[in-house]
């Protein structure tokens, strides 16, 4: 028994060091955006402690030889694109999981398709997406070439997670709704839309988050109107400052505020479905 | 009951897109890695040049040499790294809030931009960076290590953070819903510690292991941002070299190095298929 304490405590401390290890980056960012500017560089020590950076990307600071983050633009391109990624491949998704929820021919070879999106690199696609763009004759645009891989990259996520729940969905009260004579549509928007919205939501975060932060697909073939990581990518082959940490801190809390928000949608959906079904239960006593 | 007609229906738009945007482009790569290029230009003309010169060239063979050695570090730190942990929380944590909250806290920084994620090893593993600082001031070295930044080293450092999370993900999932009595079973009938985990646990967290090295295999052999930006562009794996050669136009030589990264990668991700169902694990 001893050992297995003892392995216990070994495990514990090995998994603390791991997180330390995921985490340690971001915390020396974070430290490392309050450098002072616009003198300080990306590295210790810390020469003052000011906001500098912050005043940098937000366009804020007086002007200085470090240009500021192409950021704007790029920003409401990259929103705007993982917007329509998100309507679209949740569509998709829920409707190629609701075809899987009946066994048919091909469906293995279908399902396999579907998820070779999600796993062929984004140079791949990108460079062949562009060679046949080239071939077709087609202008590469953000909105288009760019466009269309990135449902190809998402659809196999929101396929996927809709397929989880369609595998513990009761089947017996869309069929109970059925054969009381409720039309097929209106079932699903009052019978079968309700119980998969918590999938429906998680389908629609990872779509969004995947396409907003997709950068080696968009690479090729995003055309000259770059999106933000693009953009990002852009400052990558000259000397770094620590503009790109504060944006770094910054575009962080964006994503936990997208993912508060997904919390919270789940949280009202689930508590509105509990007191929908005791108000179901009272009126039935 | 629904026709088989509605089936196809529901799935049309699924498969019209994956054919035109995934098939389709993943065919015409093939097509044109087979292309005669010239310095200017590239022509429809079937030739194998490109082919030659990719495996008679130093630099592109090398660069797959280098991607092959690098992958297969990354997938074996990654296991022996993201196995313990994946132990840990899958079988010494009872609370079921508590593992979640763990694993919560794995998947987090995955939702911080991946560039950024990259980035920020800059300053942690540079010559004045918090590594170097912090074991000089504990006095475990006199002087900076060098080898941390812009080497091969800083590029596996910096994958493994950022892929490690595929692996725990799976392998905890896999050690979880090991049935808790098949344990105290064995060791009720005296198996030791190291037994049951050689018996009952590896076995069972091997479907985990499998999927994890799939996810970390496609995606690392996929990179190419992480290797120049924590390597100065001095480690150039296959996705750089398809990175400069689409930058000088050389279409058909970049197809190749694309080919080339698909074989290697269906290769192993169908060996690792062979072994599991990954459709039976959902």
């Amino acid at each position: 028994m001893d050992k297995v304490v003892s392995l216990r405590w070994f495990l514990g401390i090995f998994t603390a060091a791991f997180v330390l290890f995921l985490y340690g980056p971001f915390i020396v960012m974070g430290i490392l955006s309050f450098q002072q500017g616009p003198e300080g560089g990306p590295q210790f020590p810390i020469i003052e402690w000011s906001t500098y950076w912050y005043q940098h990307v937000f366009g804020l600071a007086p002007p200085s030889r470090i240009a500021p983050l192409p950021i704007g633009e790029a920003l409401i391109r990259s929103l705007t694109l993982a917007f329509a990624t998100m309507v679209v491949s949740t569509v998709m998704g829920v409707l190629t999981a609701q075809a899987f929820r009946r066994p048919f021919r091909g469906s293995g070879i279908v399902f396999y398709s579907v998820i070779l999106g999600m796993i062929v690199p984004g140079v791949l696609l990108g460079l062949g997406m562009v060679l046949l763009a080239n071939q077709v004759g087609i202008d590469r645009n953000w909105w288009s070439t760019a466009f269309v891989l990135h449902v190809v990259y998402t659809y196999p996520f929101a396929f996927l997670v809709m397929l989880a729940i369609f595998n513990r969905f009761d089947e017996s009260v869309e069929e109970a709704s059925l054969s009381l004579g409720v039309s097929p549509a209106k079932t699903f928007r009052k019978v079968t839309f309700p119980i998969i919205f918590p999938g429906v939501l998680s389908a629609m975060l990872f779509a969004f988050t995947l396409s907003y932060d997709e950068f080696p697909r968009t690479l090729f073939t995003g055309g000259s109107d770059v999106t933000m990581p693009i953009a990002i990518y852009g400052t990558f082959a000259v000397e770094i400052h620590p503009n790109l940490f504060a944006f770094g801190v910054i575009s962080t809390l964006f994503s936990f505020s997208l993912l508060a928000v997904y919390g919270i949608l789940l949280t009202l959906s689930i508590r509105r479905q509990n007191q929908r079904a005791s108000g179901l239960q009272e009126d039935i006593t | 009951m629904r026709s088989n007609k509605g089936t196809w229906l529901l799935l049309s738009p699924g498969i019209i897109w994956i054919m035109l945007f995934l098939v389709a482009p993943l065919i015409m790569m093939i097509y044109v890695s087979f292309w005669t290029q010239t310095t200017f230009s590239i022509k429809p003309d079937m030739t194998v040049a490109s082919w030659v010169n990719f495996f008679s060239s130093d630099t592109y063979f090398g660069a797959l040499l280098r991607t092959v050695r690098i992958w297969f570090t990354v997938l074996v730190v990654t296991i022996l790294v993201g196995y313990p942990v994946a132990l840990y929380i899958g079988q010494f944590i009872k609370n079921k809030t508590l593992q979640t909250a763990l694993l919560v806290t794995c998947v987090i920084p995955f939702w911080t931009s991946f560039l950024i994620r990259v980035l920020a090893w800059r300053p942690m593993l540079g010559k004045e960076g918090a590594i170097n600082i912090v074991l000089q001031k504990i006095g475990i070295i006199d002087a900076p290590i060098e080898v941390l930044l812009f080497t091969e080293l800083s590029v596996i450092i910096g994958m493994v953070q950022i892929y490690v999370v595929f692996m725990v993900g799976p392998i905890a999932f896999m050690i979880g819903r090991i049935d808790g009595s098949l344990i105290e079973g064995a060791r009720d009938l005296g198996a030791s510690t190291w037994t049951i985990f050689r018996r009952i646990i590896l076995p069972l967290s091997m479907p985990g292991v499998i999927v994890g090295a799939i996810f970390v295999t496609v995606m690392v052999l996929g990179e190419f941002a992480t290797a120049s930006a924590l390597s100065g562009r001095k480690v150039n794996l296959l996705g750089n070299i398809i990175i400069t050669q689409v930058g000088s136009l050389k279409w058909a030589f970049a197809a190749v190095a694309g080919v080339v990264l698909t074989v290697v990668m269906a290769t192993f991700v169908a060996i690792m298929l062979r072994i599991v169902n990954l459709r039976n694990q959902l």
